[in-house]
């Protein structure tokens, strides 16, 4: 396990840097000279040429990469052309809200999409599973902002029982957890449902029943734990979307968070707060992956054999 | 059996020095790290007309030697001569023109038959590779085939799952002897049948081998098959084999310390006969890395220093029967 | 039948149906045995003929839906397990009657170490604490005649050879001392050396602990080898019920002698098998009379038309078969005259 953890790790420092070069890539292609940018309309060739040199934008590509990779390294994500802040601080300032929506919504995604599916499988073919699996069909297939809107309707402005927007205290927490969580959760449901399905068919099942232990303590101890590794693959997959989920759900709820940030960004043309943020997104995504592959590991030990 | 002198007799099949090792990978880098010792070097012979039976237990590596006679993997070194051109030689493209002559029939017939085609396409597809009856001849052909292996012409138009597992294995048989092979690999062909079935697939293939003149290489680990069906017996324990010689000798006089123990572990269908076992401690250890010296030293009820540091050989006690075992030399 | 023992199970009339979408299948169609204190019977047959769908109805362990245990009785100790509620039943399994199956690869929980799962069982029935039933696991596991067995015991499923873990399946379910055992095939995936060595361990365990077991099988030897009386089945029904002795010496049954020429034997030559015919009769399309019949050398008219009762013969030895019965002699007449 050890040796995995730490080969996992090196592995990482090729995909970094690869995201890295994606990133610096994009900008290179994104059509504009950012030195003409910056210098403003009317501005003279020799402002811009200064500004050029000043931003090293003279240089050959794969020196200014060099440049790139050393700054990012050293936690240099440049300057907003909008707020003159560095971009790392304006980054890191917006961040905690994403995170704390991120971990709400996974939390709806994993315990909603579980429990839902547990009850699913050991009832299979029961009322409760045919209604469980029709709202997890409509969970799969409704767009955020509609859900985000409706619950905002609904909870908000008819029952006047949580915020319509903002942030800050946990009240402002619910709705966009559940917006942003609502869709993983139905496809966690889903997996729940036909995992444990094939759990419970397995022989250490019947093993459990023949030692006389109850439904409860089969289902809940005996066959959770195995039908655990293809839905710990799906909630990571689940992440990917969740954080790209976060554009619109801070969008539709006001909150100031990076995704906010990030579409801010596009719309003034701040290039380099675009960047910085596609990038930490990246980086979070790819722990997160190594985060899930480490857990798969753990509860998937038959692995280590082969 | 023909009544030949063994040394009288025409080799079809000469393996030499096989080894299949397969490679563990393993550490940060995921480097090879070990290996895997299925098979270890092992040389043996089979002779045109005649069944030689490979036994031995899980991992002893039998079925991997079936394999890679076909080089279903292929093997890490060694050669195998078939009719006395070297099968691990050729190229891929040659190997496939030698495969009509070296059919395989395997344990499980519904993993091996395609769920979605009939008998007539699973065996009109073996007659077109082969090549030799025209198109407008071939459902004759396969009623022909299918009445050498006791089904129904009516049969013809079925699919897999509409047979029982006999029947299956029956479909599996005709599949092979539509490219008029000369030998036929069965890998464990009848261990998953019952008895009253497996009795009537033995009996098949035995008349088979008689019609055909057919050569079979049978790999089982059920010693009461093996005793029905074989003319030799090779027996196999960690990728080598430990002792090989004609039925007779085997059953009636087996010399090294495993097959004895084998052949007494086995519960004889008869209250009367008590017979002494000799019961065998511990399992069977790793391939990977297994004992030094005689591989069976670490379980065997007579080793000596010597079993734990050299490797027997295999030594003829007569032209028929050879055993690796430094206990028997002596 | 030898019955001056005290019988501490007795199965009567035992039906168990499966009910699907392609019909009713009379896996399980009356099936009478009993099983007395202390002593082996042998469960025979080949796939599908209701063997283990028979052991786990004892236990109640049949999926239901689809499968329903649709009548008769399961005397246990006098008392009918039929009767019993669901949790009188668990108090019964893996406590006083408890079962081993045949893959040990695949019945031991892969995420739970062996120690725990010897321990869940204990802490559940005899109402042990955590430290006293992972102590009586190690011990349990000592028992089986796994060595170091304090290691082993936090050892998981994967880390152990197949033999190995068919011991802790036998370790766990002798924890609670019960009173009998149902083995379903425990040595049928395993290597003959080391099913000598489960099928000597069994018999050892039984004499030390006193119980009865059940053993269901495949295997005419592993039979010959640990049973005292057999029971063989065939498409739902025991056809035939004896001791081993006269099973092996005074065969009756056209199926049980069937399957003795069937085997390929260790200990003699025979240049072809005789194989039985054809296959076994559907579960959803049984023949209406002997079940055997169709596949029997020597049915005539009576055979497939009524099905024979399991009668008792001098010997004691039970048997369903026309051929031992008074209505027998007119039958063979009429055979040869319609030229059966």
């Amino acid at each position: 396990m050890f040796v995995y953890m730490i080969r996992r790790l090196l592995q990482m420092i090729p995909v970094l840097l690869g995201v890295i070069l994606v990133v610096f890539l994009i900008m290179q292609m994104v059509p504009g000279d950012p030195a003409v940018l910056l210098a403003g309309e009317g501005a003279s060739a020799e402002t811009i040429a200064n500004i050029r040199t000043q931003l090293g934008l003279d240089q050959p590509v794969m020196v200014q990469y060099f440049h790139y990779v050393t700054d990012v390294f050293t936690g240099d994500l440049g300057t907003s052309l909008r707020s003159n802040l560095p971009v790392f601080d304006e980054i890191m300032a917006r961040l905690p809200a994403t995170i704390e929506l991120a971990i709400a919504s996974i939390f709806v995604t994993i315990v909603l999409g579980m429990i839902a599916g547990i009850i699913s499988a050991t009832k299979q073919y029961s009322a409760a599973d045919i209604t469980i699996m029709i709202v997890a069909l409509l969970g799969v297939s409704l767009p955020s902002f509609w859900l985000g809107l409706s619950l905002i309707y609904y909870f908000s402005v008819k029952l006047h029982l949580l915020p319509v927007a903002g942030w800050g205290t946990w009240k402002h927490v619910i709705l966009p957890a559940i917006t942003l969580g609502a869709g993983g959760a139905a496809i966690v449901a889903r997996m729940t449902r036909s995992s444990m399905l094939d759990v419970v068919r397995q022989d250490y099942i019947r093993t459990a029943k023949a030692k006389g232990l109850r439904e409860t303590v089969i289902v809940y101890k005996h066959a959770l734990k195995n039908a655990l590794i293809p839905i710990i693959t799906v909630v990571g997959l689940q992440f990917g979307y969740l954080l790209g989920g976060t554009v619109l759900v801070e969008s539709v709820y006001a909150i100031n968070g990076l995704g906010r940030l990030i579409v801010d960004a596009i719309r003034m043309r701040d290039l380099p707060v675009v960047q910085g943020g596609v990038l930490i997104a990246s980086i979070i995504f790819v722990f997160v992956n190594l985060l899930v592959d480490v857990l798969y590991r753990y509860f998937n030990k038959r692995i280590d054999l082969n | 059996m023909t009544g030949l002198a063994p040394n009288e007799k025409k080799p079809l099949l000469q393996v030499n020095n096989l080894k299949q090792h397969f490679p563990i990978k393993g550490g940060i880098f995921g480097r090879t790290v070990n290996h895997v010792k299925a098979v270890d070097d092992i040389s043996f012979t089979i002779f045109e007309g005649e069944t030689l039976s490979i036994v031995g237990e899980s991992g002893c590596g039998k079925s991997t030697t079936g394999r890679a006679i076909l080089r279903l993997d292929e093997p890490t070194s060694g050669s195998v001569l078939f009719e006395g051109k070297d099968l691990l030689a050729m190229s891929k493209s040659q190997m496939r023109d030698m495969r009509k002559d070296l059919q395989v029939i395997f344990q499980d017939p519904f993993a091996s038959l395609n769920p979605r085609q009939s008998v007539s396409q699973i065996l009109g597809e073996a007659l077109a590779i082969q090549n030799v009856i025209p198109a407008n001849k071939r459902r004759e052909r396969i009623i022909e085939l299918l009445s050498y292996v006791g089904l129904r012409p009516d049969q013809i138009d079925r699919f897999p799952h509409e047979f029982s597992g006999g029947q299956r294995q029956r479909i599996g048989i005709a599949r092979a002897l539509a490219m008029q092979p000369k030998l036929i690999i069965c890998d464990e062909a009848v261990s998953a049948l019952d008895v009253s079935i497996q009795a009537q697939v033995l009996n098949l293939l035995k008349s088979l081998q008689r019609q055909f003149k057919l050569t079979y290489l049978f790999i089982s680990h059920d010693l009461g098959v093996v005793r029905h069906i074989s003319d030799r017996v090779m027996v196999m324990y960690l990728g080598k084999v430990v002792e090989i010689a004609d039925k007779k000798s085997l059953f009636d006089s087996p010399k090294h310390p495993y097959t004895q123990a084998l052949l007494s572990a086995i519960p004889v269908p008869d209250v009367t006969k008590k017979q002494e076992r000799i019961i065998l401690r511990g399992d069977v250890p790793s391939p990977i890395n297994p004992p030094t010296g005689c591989r069976f030293h670490t379980r065997c009820p007579y080793a000596v220093e010597r079993c734990k540091t050299e490797v027997p050989g295999l030594t003829s006690l007569h032209s028929t029967h050879q055993v690796a075992c430094h206990l028997v030399e002596q | 039948m030898p019955g001056q023992q005290e019988k501490i199970l007795d199965v009567r009339n035992l039906q168990t149906h499966f009910f699907t979408d392609d019909g009713v299948s009379k896996a399980v169609d009356g099936v009478d045995f009993s099983l007395n204190k202390g002593e082996t019977l042998g469960l025979v047959g080949e796939s599908g003929c209701g063997k283990s769908i028979t052991s786990l109805s004892i236990l109640r362990l049949i999926a239901s839906p689809p499968g329903k245990i649709v009548g008769g009785e399961i005397l246990f100790k006098g008392q009918d397990l039929l009767k019993r509620s669901e949790p009188e039943m668990r108090a019964i399994r893996g406590n006083e009657i408890s079962m081993i199956f045949q893959e040990p690869m695949t019945s031991l929980n892969p995420v739970y170490t062996v120690g725990e799962q010897i321990a869940e069982v204990l802490r559940l029935h005899q109402n042990m604490g955590r430290k006293e039933a992972w102590d009586k696991a190690v011990e349990m596991l000592g028992l089986v005649g796994i060595p170091s067995p304090e290691k082993r015991a936090t050892q998981e499923p994967h880390e152990l050879s197949g033999g190995m873990r068919q011991r802790v399946m036998i370790a766990m379910a002798l924890a609670c001392r019960p009173e009998i055992l149902i083995a379903d095939e425990p040595t049928t995936a395993l290597d003959v050396t080391i099913q000598a060595q489960i099928l000597e361990l069994m018999k050892k365990l039984q004499v030390e602990l006193g119980m009865s077991i059940i053993m269901i099988t495949h295997d005419l030897g592993v039979v010959a080898e640990t049973c005292d009386r057999v029971a063989v089945m065939y498409a739902g029904k025991v056809v035939e019920y004896t001791t081993a002795k006269n099973l092996f010496e005074n065969p009756r049954h056209p199926y049980t002698i069937g399957l003795m020429n069937s085997l390929p034997r260790l200990d003699e030559d025979v240049e072809e098998l005789q194989a039985i015919k054809g296959n076994v009769p559907s579960p959803f399309n049984m023949p209406v009379g002997c079940r055997f019949a169709p596949r029997c050398p020597h049915a005539t008219p009576l055979c497939e038309t009524r099905l024979p009762e399991l009668l008792e013969q001098a010997d004691g030895s039970q048997v369903r078969c026309w051929m031992y019965t008074p209505e027998w002699d007119g039958q063979t007449k009429m055979a040869t005259e319609t030229g059966v």
